[in-house]
């Protein structure tokens, strides 16, 4: 190494201990609202297929027991969720419904109907069901509660 | 408050892309000065260095999950996407872009002391003539002094960052720095 090049290398080792060691503090901020807003989109994101599954197959519900007094089996479109069958009392579901997080700011039930699903396992744990994390791939029957409006209040599981 | 024990960057990563806001705030703090610093001497603007910085963490709360320990270190990782936006910035800003300027005093301060002034006051001059040459190389160029000799990672490091061969990155700095070294020589002259 000559001493232009030794000069250089010094002179940028002084480069690299000038200038600002930090990003000015407004970037923290504000990637701090972008991180909390990405969390809100996301979360809107995961609730929403299912609870739009759930007002599709209370509408369509509604409408096949308008037309006929016996119970029938709901078709739901295959962009929705999975398989509907009618409600019935299953002697494999846990007995306990699991009430939604967001179901207490919706207006008292007066009529309920419950509606079963097949569900991710995933859709289930943002419920708050617990279920294992094992089984975090696999899909799961589960009833859900919808109130006179469609939407769902509580959710139990059905296997 | 209890301070939690430091965590691992993967599991900041991985906390983070599942909505942990504290795991986000560590991971930031932890690297927002490294990729600063990278873009600002790269750019040698501050707005493109706050631009890149907060789209970088952008990148990392959205995409943190992509990233591969096995293909390089968290740091080549935040330098790869830092480079791909400055170089994005760079490219868009081109017919605007003066690269001698240093409107903010950035780059002041440190380098006066008050020993002897004017022994000080030539090095400061020295110091802000290579900065000047180092923003004047070709961003391929450049890039290398930037990781290499200001940042100090290592050939495999800036390697993985810049996603080139360890060779490519040893030939480029080798020509980075005979370019800065001719470009110091001919403003000697100059100022003569």
């Amino acid at each position: 190494m000559n001493e232009n090049d030794r000069e250089l290398l010094e002179g940028l080792q002084a480069l690299a201990g000038v200038g600002p060691r930090e990003a000015p503090a407004h970037i923290e901020d504000r990637l701090r609202a972008r991180f909390r807003k990405e969390k809100r989109r996301r979360n809107l994101f995961n609730w929403a297929p299912p609870l739009i599954a759930a007002a599709c197959m209370a509408g369509i519900a509604l409408l096949l027991g308008m037309r006929s007094e016996a119970p029938q089996p709901v078709a739901v479109p295959s962009a929705v969720v999975a398989r509907v069958t009618a409600p019935a009392v299953d002697e494999d579901s846990d007995e306990s419904f699991y009430p939604l997080p967001e179901a207490e700011a919706l207006p008292a039930m007066e009529n309920a109907m419950v509606v079963r699903v097949q569900l991710p396992v995933s859709s289930l744990q943002l419920m708050g069901v617990p279920v294992s994390e094992e089984r975090a791939d696999a899909s799961v029957q589960a009833d859900l509660l919808l109130g006179q409006d469609g939407l769902a209040r509580a959710v139990r599981l059905a296997q | 408050m209890l301070e939690s024990p430091s965590r691992s960057d993967g599991d900041l990563l991985r906390l983070l892309s599942g909505g942990d806001e504290g795991a986000f705030v560590e991971f930031y703090r932890k690297h927002q000065g490294m990729v600063y610093r990278f873009a600002l001497q790269m750019s040698g603007k501050t707005e493109i260095a706050e631009e890149v910085t907060q789209d970088v963490f952008v990148v990392a709360m959205n995409s943190g999950k992509r990233y591969d320990s096995e293909r390089g270190s968290v740091a080549a990782f935040l330098y790869g996407i830092a480079r791909n936006f400055v170089l994005r910035a760079l490219e868009r800003e081109r017919p605007y872009l003066t690269v001698l300027d240093d409107p903010a005093g950035e780059f002041e301060g440190r380098a006066v002391a008050d020993q002897d002034i004017f022994s000080d006051l030539a090095q400061h001059e020295r110091i802000e003539t290579l900065r000047k040459a180092v923003l004047a190389l070709p961003p391929a160029y450049r890039e290398v002094v930037v990781l290499c000799d200001l940042h100090e990672r290592d050939y495999a490091e800036a390697a993985s960052a810049l996603g080139c061969a360890i060779g490519t990155v040893r030939s480029r700095l080798h020509r980075a720095r005979a370019l800065l070294a001719e470009k110091m020589r001919a403003g000697e002259r100059c100022a003569v």
